[in-house]
Protein backbone atom coordinates (compact mmCIF):
# COMPACT_ATOMS: atom_id res chain seq x y z
CA UNK A 1 0.00 0.00 0.00
CA UNK A 2 2.78 2.41 0.97
CA UNK A 3 4.48 1.68 -2.31
CA UNK A 4 1.29 2.41 -4.17
CA UNK A 5 0.79 5.71 -2.38
CA UNK A 6 4.27 6.79 -3.41
CA UNK A 7 3.62 5.75 -6.96
CA UNK A 8 0.40 7.68 -7.34
CA UNK A 9 1.97 10.71 -5.68
CA UNK A 10 4.84 10.48 -8.10
CA UNK A 11 2.45 10.08 -11.00
CA UNK A 12 0.45 13.07 -9.82
CA UNK A 13 3.62 15.14 -9.58
CA UNK A 14 4.85 14.04 -13.00
CA UNK A 15 1.51 14.59 -14.68
CA UNK A 16 1.22 17.95 -12.92
CA UNK A 17 4.61 18.96 -14.27
CA UNK A 18 3.67 17.76 -17.74
CA UNK A 19 0.41 19.69 -17.61
CA UNK A 20 2.34 22.81 -16.61
CA UNK A 21 4.79 22.27 -19.44
CA UNK A 22 1.90 21.87 -21.86
CA UNK A 23 -0.19 24.72 -20.60
CA UNK A 24 2.40 27.33 -19.60
CA UNK A 25 3.19 28.68 -23.08
CA UNK A 26 -0.51 29.42 -23.65
CA UNK A 27 -0.35 29.90 -27.39
CA UNK A 28 1.58 26.75 -28.13
CA UNK A 29 -0.72 24.64 -25.93
CA UNK A 30 -3.68 26.10 -27.74
CA UNK A 31 -2.07 25.41 -31.09
CA UNK A 32 -1.51 21.76 -30.29
CA UNK A 33 -3.36 19.26 -32.47
CA UNK A 34 -6.89 19.00 -31.16
CA UNK A 35 -7.53 15.83 -29.25
CA UNK A 36 -3.92 14.72 -28.82
CA UNK A 37 -3.47 12.47 -25.81
CA UNK A 38 -2.27 14.35 -22.76
CA UNK A 39 -0.57 13.13 -19.63
CA UNK A 40 -3.83 13.35 -17.67
CA UNK A 41 -7.27 12.34 -18.82
CA UNK A 42 -8.60 15.13 -20.93
CA UNK A 43 -12.22 16.19 -21.00
CA UNK A 44 -13.08 15.39 -24.61
CA UNK A 45 -16.54 17.00 -24.83
CA UNK A 46 -16.84 18.87 -28.14
CA UNK A 47 -19.60 20.19 -30.40
CA UNK A 48 -19.55 20.92 -34.11
CA UNK A 49 -21.54 22.99 -36.59
CA UNK A 50 -21.10 23.94 -40.23
CA UNK A 51 -20.77 27.66 -40.92
CA UNK A 52 -22.78 29.27 -43.73
CA UNK A 53 -19.56 29.24 -45.84
CA UNK A 54 -19.35 25.44 -45.47
CA UNK A 55 -16.42 25.33 -43.06
CA UNK A 56 -16.70 23.15 -39.96
CA UNK A 57 -16.50 24.80 -36.55
CA UNK A 58 -15.71 22.85 -33.40
CA UNK A 59 -15.77 24.05 -29.81
CA UNK A 60 -14.10 22.25 -26.95
CA UNK A 61 -12.18 22.98 -23.79
CA UNK A 62 -8.49 23.71 -23.26
CA UNK A 63 -7.82 24.34 -19.59
CA UNK A 64 -9.97 27.30 -18.60
CA UNK A 65 -10.83 28.37 -22.13
CA UNK A 66 -13.43 27.29 -24.64
CA UNK A 67 -11.50 27.05 -27.89
CA UNK A 68 -12.96 27.38 -31.37
CA UNK A 69 -11.38 25.37 -34.20
CA UNK A 70 -12.13 25.77 -37.89
CA UNK A 71 -11.64 23.40 -40.81
CA UNK A 72 -12.19 24.43 -44.42
CA UNK A 73 -11.45 20.97 -45.83
CA UNK A 74 -13.95 18.76 -43.98
CA UNK A 75 -11.69 17.99 -41.05
CA UNK A 76 -8.44 17.21 -42.85
CA UNK A 77 -6.71 20.27 -41.40
CA UNK A 78 -7.58 22.70 -38.64
CA UNK A 79 -6.90 26.36 -38.07
CA UNK A 80 -5.08 27.63 -34.99
CA UNK A 81 -7.86 27.88 -32.43
CA UNK A 82 -9.46 31.05 -31.11
CA UNK A 83 -10.18 31.49 -27.40
CA UNK A 84 -13.90 32.15 -26.94
CA UNK A 85 -13.52 33.48 -23.38
CA UNK A 86 -10.57 35.84 -23.00
CA UNK A 87 -10.73 35.62 -19.20
CA UNK A 88 -10.07 32.10 -17.89
CA UNK A 89 -12.87 30.29 -16.06
CA UNK A 90 -13.91 26.73 -15.23
CA UNK A 91 -15.63 24.89 -18.07
CA UNK A 92 -17.56 21.61 -18.16
CA UNK A 93 -16.67 19.37 -21.08
CA UNK A 94 -17.30 15.82 -19.93
CA UNK A 95 -19.73 13.26 -21.35
CA UNK A 96 -23.18 14.82 -21.02
CA UNK A 97 -22.02 18.39 -20.58
CA UNK A 98 -19.99 20.20 -23.22
CA UNK A 99 -19.67 23.58 -24.94
CA UNK A 100 -22.27 24.10 -27.69
CA UNK A 101 -21.99 26.11 -30.91
CA UNK A 102 -24.69 27.57 -33.17
CA UNK A 103 -25.39 30.47 -35.52
CA UNK A 104 -28.03 33.08 -34.73
CA UNK A 105 -30.32 34.01 -37.60
CA UNK A 106 -28.46 37.33 -38.00
CA UNK A 107 -25.21 35.43 -38.61
CA UNK A 108 -23.71 35.91 -35.13
CA UNK A 109 -21.72 32.94 -33.89
CA UNK A 110 -22.83 31.69 -30.47
CA UNK A 111 -20.98 29.48 -28.02
CA UNK A 112 -22.53 28.34 -24.75
CA UNK A 113 -21.14 26.31 -21.89
CA UNK A 114 -21.62 25.43 -18.23
CA UNK A 115 -19.20 27.08 -15.83
CA UNK A 116 -18.84 24.97 -12.67
CA UNK A 117 -18.81 27.10 -9.52
CA UNK A 118 -17.24 26.19 -6.19
CA UNK A 119 -19.83 23.83 -4.75
CA UNK A 120 -20.39 20.30 -6.05
CA UNK A 121 -23.02 20.09 -8.85
CA UNK A 122 -23.11 23.88 -9.17
CA UNK A 123 -22.83 25.80 -12.41
CA UNK A 124 -23.78 28.88 -14.39
CA UNK A 125 -24.92 28.89 -18.03
CA UNK A 126 -22.62 31.09 -20.10
CA UNK A 127 -22.96 32.43 -23.61
CA UNK A 128 -20.53 34.35 -25.81
CA UNK A 129 -21.30 35.88 -29.19
CA UNK A 130 -19.05 36.86 -32.08
CA UNK A 131 -20.80 39.23 -34.50
CA UNK A 132 -18.16 38.54 -37.14
CA UNK A 133 -17.72 34.85 -36.28
CA UNK A 134 -14.20 35.57 -34.98
CA UNK A 135 -14.01 38.01 -32.09
CA UNK A 136 -16.17 37.13 -29.11
CA UNK A 137 -17.80 39.54 -26.72
CA UNK A 138 -17.18 38.74 -23.03
CA UNK A 139 -19.47 35.85 -22.01
CA UNK A 140 -22.66 36.62 -20.14
CA UNK A 141 -24.57 34.44 -17.68
CA UNK A 142 -27.96 33.83 -19.26
CA UNK A 143 -29.91 33.48 -16.00
CA UNK A 144 -30.59 36.07 -13.30
CA UNK A 145 -30.43 33.53 -10.47
CA UNK A 146 -26.98 34.03 -8.89
CA UNK A 147 -27.23 31.09 -6.45
CA UNK A 148 -24.30 28.67 -6.35
CA UNK A 149 -26.49 25.70 -7.29
CA UNK A 150 -27.10 23.55 -10.36
CA UNK A 151 -27.70 25.44 -13.61
CA UNK A 152 -26.08 22.95 -15.95
CA UNK A 153 -26.48 20.75 -19.09
CA UNK A 154 -27.73 23.60 -21.29
CA UNK A 155 -29.21 23.10 -24.72
CA UNK A 156 -28.76 25.95 -27.22
CA UNK A 157 -31.44 26.62 -29.86
CA UNK A 158 -31.60 29.40 -32.42
CA UNK A 159 -34.74 30.27 -34.39
CA UNK A 160 -35.24 31.91 -37.80
CA UNK A 161 -36.62 35.09 -36.15
CA UNK A 162 -33.26 35.64 -34.40
CA UNK A 163 -34.32 34.29 -31.03
CA UNK A 164 -31.81 32.36 -28.97
CA UNK A 165 -33.26 30.01 -26.38
CA UNK A 166 -31.26 28.10 -23.80
CA UNK A 167 -32.84 25.50 -21.54
CA UNK A 168 -31.00 23.78 -18.72
CA UNK A 169 -31.28 21.63 -15.62
CA UNK A 170 -31.87 23.86 -12.61
CA UNK A 171 -32.07 22.89 -8.94
CA UNK A 172 -33.50 26.09 -7.38
CA UNK A 173 -36.83 24.37 -6.67
CA UNK A 174 -35.09 21.35 -5.20
CA UNK A 175 -33.00 23.63 -2.96
CA UNK A 176 -36.13 25.53 -1.86
CA UNK A 177 -37.88 22.26 -1.08
CA UNK A 178 -34.86 21.07 0.91
CA UNK A 179 -34.83 24.28 2.96
CA UNK A 180 -38.51 23.75 3.70
CA UNK A 181 -37.79 20.08 4.53
CA UNK A 182 -40.06 18.97 1.71
CA UNK A 183 -39.51 16.22 -0.82
CA UNK A 184 -38.89 17.18 -4.45
CA UNK A 185 -38.47 14.71 -7.29
CA UNK A 186 -35.42 15.31 -9.46
CA UNK A 187 -34.57 18.82 -10.69
CA UNK A 188 -36.32 21.35 -12.96
CA UNK A 189 -35.89 22.68 -16.48
CA UNK A 190 -35.58 26.45 -16.89
CA UNK A 191 -35.22 28.45 -20.09
CA UNK A 192 -34.04 31.94 -21.02
CA UNK A 193 -34.95 33.70 -24.26
CA UNK A 194 -33.02 36.32 -26.20
CA UNK A 195 -34.78 38.29 -28.94
CA UNK A 196 -31.61 40.04 -30.13
CA UNK A 197 -29.51 37.14 -31.31
CA UNK A 198 -27.99 36.34 -27.93
CA UNK A 199 -26.79 39.83 -26.93
CA UNK A 200 -29.15 39.94 -23.95
CA UNK A 201 -31.61 37.60 -22.24
CA UNK A 202 -35.00 38.03 -20.64
CA UNK A 203 -35.40 36.67 -17.10
CA UNK A 204 -35.54 32.88 -17.15
CA UNK A 205 -38.70 30.89 -16.54
CA UNK A 206 -39.50 27.33 -15.64
CA UNK A 207 -40.47 24.82 -18.32
CA UNK A 208 -41.15 21.91 -15.98
CA UNK A 209 -40.57 20.46 -12.53
CA UNK A 210 -39.07 16.99 -12.00
CA UNK A 211 -36.45 16.55 -14.69
CA UNK A 212 -33.69 13.99 -14.27
CA UNK A 213 -30.56 15.53 -12.75
CA UNK A 214 -27.64 14.98 -15.10
CA UNK A 215 -28.63 13.89 -18.60
CA UNK A 216 -28.09 16.18 -21.58
CA UNK A 217 -31.08 18.20 -22.84
CA UNK A 218 -31.89 18.32 -26.58
CA UNK A 219 -33.82 20.76 -28.76
CA UNK A 220 -35.29 21.19 -32.24
CA UNK A 221 -37.76 23.36 -34.12
CA UNK A 222 -41.23 21.89 -34.67
CA UNK A 223 -43.06 21.78 -38.02
CA UNK A 224 -44.73 25.17 -37.42
CA UNK A 225 -41.60 26.84 -36.02
CA UNK A 226 -42.33 26.26 -32.32
CA UNK A 227 -39.24 25.59 -30.20
CA UNK A 228 -39.06 22.07 -28.74
CA UNK A 229 -36.95 20.87 -25.83
CA UNK A 230 -36.69 17.25 -24.75
CA UNK A 231 -35.08 15.82 -21.63
CA UNK A 232 -35.06 12.82 -19.36
CA UNK A 233 -37.81 13.30 -16.80
CA UNK A 234 -38.71 11.65 -13.50
CA UNK A 235 -42.33 10.59 -13.75
CA UNK A 236 -44.01 9.39 -10.57
CA UNK A 237 -42.79 7.61 -8.61
CA UNK A 238 -39.34 7.23 -10.21
CA UNK A 239 -39.81 6.40 -13.90
CA UNK A 240 -36.99 8.00 -15.85
CA UNK A 241 -38.68 8.38 -19.21
CA UNK A 242 -38.56 11.53 -21.36
CA UNK A 243 -40.64 14.70 -21.61
CA UNK A 244 -41.10 17.03 -24.58
CA UNK A 245 -41.90 20.72 -24.12
CA UNK A 246 -43.39 22.82 -26.91
CA UNK A 247 -42.88 26.55 -26.43
CA UNK A 248 -44.98 29.49 -27.59
CA UNK A 249 -43.33 32.13 -29.77
CA UNK A 250 -42.43 34.16 -26.67
CA UNK A 251 -40.65 31.15 -25.18
CA UNK A 252 -43.22 30.33 -22.49
CA UNK A 253 -44.55 26.80 -22.22
CA UNK A 254 -47.36 25.68 -24.49
CA UNK A 255 -47.32 22.04 -23.41
CA UNK A 256 -45.15 19.47 -21.64
CA UNK A 257 -45.92 15.88 -22.62
CA UNK A 258 -44.51 12.50 -21.81
CA UNK A 259 -42.55 11.39 -24.87
CA UNK A 260 -41.33 7.86 -24.05
CA UNK A 261 -42.98 5.00 -22.23
CA UNK A 262 -40.29 2.49 -21.31
CA UNK A 263 -40.87 2.87 -17.55
CA UNK A 264 -37.31 2.62 -16.31
CA UNK A 265 -37.72 2.80 -12.56
CA UNK A 266 -34.48 3.76 -10.88
CA UNK A 267 -33.34 6.10 -8.13
CA UNK A 268 -30.15 6.78 -9.96
CA UNK A 269 -28.41 8.77 -12.69
CA UNK A 270 -28.54 7.27 -16.19
CA UNK A 271 -26.02 9.84 -17.56
CA UNK A 272 -27.68 9.30 -20.92
CA UNK A 273 -29.70 12.07 -22.54
CA UNK A 274 -31.83 12.05 -25.72
CA UNK A 275 -31.52 13.61 -29.18
CA UNK A 276 -34.39 15.08 -31.23
CA UNK A 277 -34.81 16.13 -34.86
CA UNK A 278 -37.81 17.30 -36.93
CA UNK A 279 -37.76 16.47 -40.62
CA UNK A 280 -38.99 18.57 -43.54
CA UNK A 281 -42.40 16.89 -43.37
CA UNK A 282 -42.74 17.90 -39.75
CA UNK A 283 -42.19 14.42 -38.30
CA UNK A 284 -40.41 14.36 -34.94
CA UNK A 285 -37.68 11.72 -34.65
CA UNK A 286 -35.88 10.92 -31.41
CA UNK A 287 -33.20 8.64 -30.04
CA UNK A 288 -32.84 7.89 -26.37
CA UNK A 289 -31.52 5.35 -23.89
CA UNK A 290 -33.65 3.47 -21.42
CA UNK A 291 -33.74 0.29 -19.50
CA UNK A 292 -36.68 -1.70 -20.79
CA UNK A 293 -37.59 -5.15 -19.53
CA UNK A 294 -34.40 -5.12 -17.46
CA UNK A 295 -31.95 -4.37 -20.27
CA UNK A 296 -30.37 -0.99 -21.07
CA UNK A 297 -30.83 -0.16 -24.76
CA UNK A 298 -30.64 2.67 -27.25
CA UNK A 299 -33.94 3.37 -28.98
CA UNK A 300 -35.23 5.25 -32.00
CA UNK A 301 -38.85 6.33 -32.39
CA UNK A 302 -41.12 8.95 -33.94
CA UNK A 303 -42.97 11.14 -31.45
CA UNK A 304 -46.43 11.53 -33.01
CA UNK A 305 -48.17 14.70 -31.88
CA UNK A 306 -51.65 14.67 -30.38
CA UNK A 307 -53.36 15.15 -27.06
CA UNK A 308 -50.69 12.80 -25.80
CA UNK A 309 -47.54 11.80 -27.66
CA UNK A 310 -47.49 8.28 -29.01
CA UNK A 311 -44.21 6.66 -30.04
CA UNK A 312 -44.29 5.14 -33.52
CA UNK A 313 -41.80 2.75 -35.04
CA UNK A 314 -39.79 2.29 -31.83
CA UNK A 315 -36.77 0.11 -32.53
CA UNK A 316 -33.48 -0.69 -30.93
CA UNK A 317 -30.39 1.26 -31.99
CA UNK A 318 -27.30 -0.92 -32.26
CA UNK A 319 -26.33 -3.75 -29.95
CA UNK A 320 -26.53 -4.21 -26.20
CA UNK A 321 -23.73 -1.72 -25.53
CA UNK A 322 -24.86 1.02 -27.93
CA UNK A 323 -24.44 4.31 -26.10
CA UNK A 324 -25.02 8.03 -26.45
CA UNK A 325 -26.75 8.06 -29.82
CA UNK A 326 -27.20 11.34 -31.64
CA UNK A 327 -29.31 12.11 -34.70
CA UNK A 328 -29.96 14.69 -37.40
CA UNK A 329 -32.07 15.02 -40.52
CA UNK A 330 -31.51 16.47 -43.98
CA UNK A 331 -34.02 16.55 -46.85
CA UNK A 332 -34.97 12.94 -47.59
CA UNK A 333 -32.69 11.39 -45.01
CA UNK A 334 -32.23 10.68 -41.36
CA UNK A 335 -29.02 9.56 -39.64
CA UNK A 336 -28.24 8.19 -36.20
CA UNK A 337 -24.71 7.73 -34.86
CA UNK A 338 -23.59 6.07 -31.66
CA UNK A 339 -20.65 4.34 -30.08
CA UNK A 340 -20.49 0.80 -28.92
CA UNK A 341 -17.69 -1.00 -27.08
CA UNK A 342 -17.07 -4.42 -28.61
CA UNK A 343 -14.92 -5.87 -25.80
CA UNK A 344 -11.69 -4.51 -27.24
CA UNK A 345 -12.38 -1.22 -28.98
CA UNK A 346 -15.02 1.46 -29.17
CA UNK A 347 -16.85 1.27 -32.47
CA UNK A 348 -18.55 4.25 -34.10
CA UNK A 349 -21.62 3.12 -36.03
CA UNK A 350 -24.44 4.74 -37.94
CA UNK A 351 -28.01 4.05 -39.04
CA UNK A 352 -29.30 5.71 -42.21
CA UNK A 353 -32.91 5.95 -43.32
CA UNK A 354 -34.23 7.31 -46.61
CA UNK A 355 -37.88 6.59 -45.85
CA UNK A 356 -38.55 8.70 -42.77
CA UNK A 357 -37.42 6.09 -40.27
CA UNK A 358 -39.43 3.10 -41.52
CA UNK A 359 -36.30 1.19 -42.49
CA UNK A 360 -32.61 1.70 -41.80
CA UNK A 361 -29.28 0.48 -43.07
CA UNK A 362 -26.42 0.19 -40.60
CA UNK A 363 -22.85 1.24 -41.34
CA UNK A 364 -19.54 0.94 -39.51
CA UNK A 365 -17.75 4.31 -39.43
CA UNK A 366 -14.63 4.02 -37.27
CA UNK A 367 -13.12 2.57 -34.11
CA UNK A 368 -10.67 3.66 -31.46
CA UNK A 369 -8.60 1.97 -28.76
CA UNK A 370 -8.75 4.78 -26.23
CA UNK A 371 -11.21 7.19 -24.68
CA UNK A 372 -13.67 8.95 -26.92
CA UNK A 373 -16.34 11.61 -26.84
CA UNK A 374 -19.96 11.07 -27.79
CA UNK A 375 -20.49 11.38 -31.57
CA UNK A 376 -22.58 14.12 -33.15
CA UNK A 377 -24.47 14.09 -36.46
CA UNK A 378 -24.08 17.44 -38.23
CA UNK A 379 -25.70 18.78 -41.37
CA UNK A 380 -24.38 20.88 -44.23
CA UNK A 381 -27.26 21.67 -46.58
CA UNK A 382 -28.37 18.31 -48.00
CA UNK A 383 -25.51 16.31 -46.56
CA UNK A 384 -25.06 14.66 -43.17
CA UNK A 385 -21.76 13.96 -41.41
CA UNK A 386 -20.70 12.35 -38.17
CA UNK A 387 -18.25 14.27 -36.03
CA UNK A 388 -16.28 12.28 -33.45
CA UNK A 389 -13.46 13.26 -31.15
CA UNK A 390 -11.22 10.54 -29.79
CA UNK A 391 -8.30 10.80 -27.42
CA UNK A 392 -5.88 9.12 -29.82
CA UNK A 393 -7.04 10.38 -33.22
CA UNK A 394 -8.34 13.87 -32.41
CA UNK A 395 -11.20 15.44 -34.38
CA UNK A 396 -12.68 13.30 -37.14
CA UNK A 397 -15.44 13.92 -39.66
CA UNK A 398 -17.19 11.15 -41.59
CA UNK A 399 -19.43 12.02 -44.54
CA UNK A 400 -22.54 9.83 -44.66
CA UNK A 401 -23.89 8.38 -47.89
CA UNK B 1 -2.17 16.73 26.01
CA UNK B 2 -0.36 15.20 23.05
CA UNK B 3 -2.86 12.38 22.96
CA UNK B 4 -5.70 14.84 22.62
CA UNK B 5 -4.15 16.44 19.60
CA UNK B 6 -3.05 13.29 17.89
CA UNK B 7 -6.29 12.63 16.00
CA UNK B 8 -6.22 16.18 14.66
CA UNK B 9 -2.67 15.70 13.44
CA UNK B 10 -3.69 12.45 11.76
CA UNK B 11 -6.67 14.11 10.11
CA UNK B 12 -4.48 16.87 8.73
CA UNK B 13 -2.01 14.30 7.44
CA UNK B 14 -4.84 12.32 5.81
CA UNK B 15 -6.08 15.52 4.16
CA UNK B 16 -2.70 16.27 2.65
CA UNK B 17 -2.51 12.75 1.23
CA UNK B 18 -5.97 13.07 -0.30
CA UNK B 19 -4.63 13.05 -3.84
CA UNK B 20 -3.26 9.54 -3.31
CA UNK B 21 -6.26 7.87 -1.71
CA UNK B 22 -7.49 6.18 -4.88
CA UNK B 23 -6.05 3.19 -6.68
CA UNK B 24 -6.33 3.72 -10.44
CA UNK B 25 -8.57 1.07 -11.96
CA UNK B 26 -7.79 -0.53 -15.30
CA UNK B 27 -9.66 -3.28 -17.16
CA UNK B 28 -7.62 -6.16 -15.71
CA UNK B 29 -8.01 -4.97 -12.13
CA UNK B 30 -11.72 -4.30 -12.74
CA UNK B 31 -12.23 -7.86 -13.90
CA UNK B 32 -10.48 -9.22 -10.80
CA UNK B 33 -12.46 -6.92 -8.54
CA UNK B 34 -15.78 -8.09 -9.93
CA UNK B 35 -15.02 -11.83 -9.93
CA UNK B 36 -17.20 -13.63 -7.42
CA UNK B 37 -14.48 -16.23 -6.72
CA UNK B 38 -12.10 -13.48 -5.56
CA UNK B 39 -14.36 -12.51 -2.67
CA UNK B 40 -14.07 -14.88 0.31
CA UNK B 41 -16.09 -12.65 2.63
CA UNK B 42 -19.34 -10.70 2.16
CA UNK B 43 -18.33 -7.75 0.01
CA UNK B 44 -20.04 -4.83 -1.67
CA UNK B 45 -18.38 -3.13 -4.62
CA UNK B 46 -20.15 0.18 -5.02
CA UNK B 47 -19.75 2.46 -8.05
CA UNK B 48 -20.30 6.17 -7.57
CA UNK B 49 -19.34 9.53 -9.05
CA UNK B 50 -19.03 13.12 -7.90
CA UNK B 51 -22.08 13.97 -10.03
CA UNK B 52 -24.41 11.37 -8.52
CA UNK B 53 -26.49 12.43 -5.52
CA UNK B 54 -28.11 9.00 -5.12
CA UNK B 55 -24.66 7.48 -4.73
CA UNK B 56 -24.16 9.47 -1.53
CA UNK B 57 -27.26 7.82 -0.05
CA UNK B 58 -25.72 4.42 -0.75
CA UNK B 59 -22.33 5.37 0.69
CA UNK B 60 -24.06 6.63 3.83
CA UNK B 61 -26.07 3.44 4.23
CA UNK B 62 -23.05 1.20 3.61
CA UNK B 63 -21.04 3.22 6.09
CA UNK B 64 -23.64 2.67 8.81
CA UNK B 65 -23.94 -1.04 7.96
CA UNK B 66 -20.20 -1.60 8.27
CA UNK B 67 -20.41 -0.16 11.77
CA UNK B 68 -23.22 -2.59 12.61
CA UNK B 69 -21.48 -5.62 11.19
CA UNK B 70 -17.73 -5.67 10.77
CA UNK B 71 -17.90 -8.68 8.48
CA UNK B 72 -19.11 -6.47 5.64
CA UNK B 73 -16.35 -5.27 3.36
CA UNK B 74 -17.08 -2.23 1.17
CA UNK B 75 -14.97 -1.41 -1.88
CA UNK B 76 -15.69 1.88 -3.61
CA UNK B 77 -15.12 2.67 -7.29
CA UNK B 78 -15.40 6.25 -8.55
CA UNK B 79 -16.51 5.93 -12.18
CA UNK B 80 -14.40 8.91 -13.18
CA UNK B 81 -10.69 9.74 -13.08
CA UNK B 82 -9.34 10.94 -9.76
CA UNK B 83 -9.97 14.64 -9.20
CA UNK B 84 -10.08 17.14 -6.37
CA UNK B 85 -13.80 16.59 -5.66
CA UNK B 86 -13.61 12.88 -4.94
CA UNK B 87 -11.82 12.47 -1.63
CA UNK B 88 -13.64 15.26 0.26
CA UNK B 89 -16.91 13.64 -0.83
CA UNK B 90 -15.93 10.08 0.05
CA UNK B 91 -13.86 10.56 3.18
CA UNK B 92 -16.82 11.74 5.28
CA UNK B 93 -18.30 8.22 5.19
CA UNK B 94 -15.28 6.72 6.95
CA UNK B 95 -15.24 3.61 4.76
CA UNK B 96 -12.03 1.63 5.09
CA UNK B 97 -11.76 0.85 1.40
CA UNK B 98 -9.95 0.00 -0.75
CA UNK B 99 -11.02 2.95 -2.88
CA UNK B 100 -10.63 2.94 -6.63
CA UNK B 101 -11.06 5.59 -9.32
CA UNK B 102 -10.96 5.12 -13.09
CA UNK B 103 -7.37 5.09 -14.28
CA UNK B 104 -5.89 6.00 -17.65
CA UNK B 105 -7.36 2.95 -19.41
CA UNK B 106 -10.27 3.60 -21.81
CA UNK B 107 -13.35 4.31 -19.63
CA UNK B 108 -15.46 2.08 -21.85
CA UNK B 109 -13.01 -0.79 -21.46
CA UNK B 110 -13.10 -0.40 -17.68
CA UNK B 111 -16.92 -0.28 -17.69
CA UNK B 112 -17.05 -3.40 -19.86
CA UNK B 113 -14.69 -5.26 -17.53
CA UNK B 114 -16.82 -4.24 -14.56
CA UNK B 115 -20.03 -5.47 -16.21
CA UNK B 116 -20.75 -5.83 -19.93
CA UNK B 117 -24.46 -5.35 -19.21
CA UNK B 118 -24.05 -2.08 -17.35
CA UNK B 119 -25.36 0.98 -19.22
CA UNK B 120 -23.38 3.49 -17.15
CA UNK B 121 -26.16 4.38 -14.71
CA UNK B 122 -25.14 5.22 -11.15
CA UNK B 123 -25.21 4.14 -8.45
CA UNK B 124 -24.40 0.61 -9.60
CA UNK B 125 -23.58 -1.91 -6.89
CA UNK B 126 -22.25 -5.47 -6.95
CA UNK B 127 -22.90 -7.60 -3.89
CA UNK B 128 -20.96 -10.78 -3.09
CA UNK B 129 -21.92 -13.24 -0.35
CA UNK B 130 -18.36 -14.57 -0.15
CA UNK B 131 -19.26 -18.06 -1.39
CA UNK B 132 -19.44 -17.32 -5.10
CA UNK B 133 -22.80 -15.58 -5.40
CA UNK B 134 -22.99 -12.13 -7.01
CA UNK B 135 -25.88 -9.71 -7.36
CA UNK B 136 -26.16 -6.43 -9.28
CA UNK B 137 -28.35 -3.53 -8.23
CA UNK B 138 -28.79 -0.18 -9.98
CA UNK B 139 -30.05 2.72 -7.90
CA UNK B 140 -30.50 3.34 -4.21
CA UNK B 141 -29.88 0.34 -1.92
CA UNK B 142 -31.88 -0.77 1.06
CA UNK B 143 -30.59 -2.63 4.10
CA UNK B 144 -32.85 -5.65 3.45
CA UNK B 145 -31.55 -5.92 -0.14
CA UNK B 146 -27.98 -5.88 1.14
CA UNK B 147 -28.82 -8.47 3.81
CA UNK B 148 -30.36 -10.72 1.19
CA UNK B 149 -27.44 -10.45 -1.21
CA UNK B 150 -24.62 -10.73 1.32
CA UNK B 151 -26.20 -13.13 3.81
CA UNK B 152 -25.28 -10.77 6.65
CA UNK B 153 -27.57 -9.30 9.29
CA UNK B 154 -27.30 -5.68 10.35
Amino acid sequence: MARFVLTTKLLAAVSGALMLALVAPGASAADAMPGMAKATRQELGASAVFAPDGSLLVVTKQGEHVMLYRSSDDGKSWSAPTAVNAQPEQISADGENRPKVAFAADGGLLVSWTRPLGKPYSGAIRLARADDGQRFSPPLTVHKDPAEITHRFESLLTTPDNKVILAWIDKRDLEAAKSGKKAYRGAAIYAAVSTDGGRSFQPEHKLADHSCECCRVTSAIDADGAPLFMWRHVFEPNERDHALARLKPDGTVESVQRATFDRWKVDGCPHHGPSLAVDERGVRHAVWFNQKDGAGRGFYGRLAAGSGISVEGQRQVGGPRAAHADMAVAPGKLAIAWKEFDGERTQLRGLMSADGGDSFSEIALAATDGASDQARVVRRQDQLFVFWRTEKEGFRLFPLP
Amino acid sequence: MMRRFLPVVLLVAAGSLAAAEFTPLDRAEAQRLLSADKHRQPTVVTLWSSDCGYCKANLKLLSSLTRNNRKLRVITVAAEPENAHLWPMLSRYGLAGPHYAYGSDSPEAIAYAIDPNWGGELPRTFLFDGTGRKERISGVLTAPAIEKATGLRF
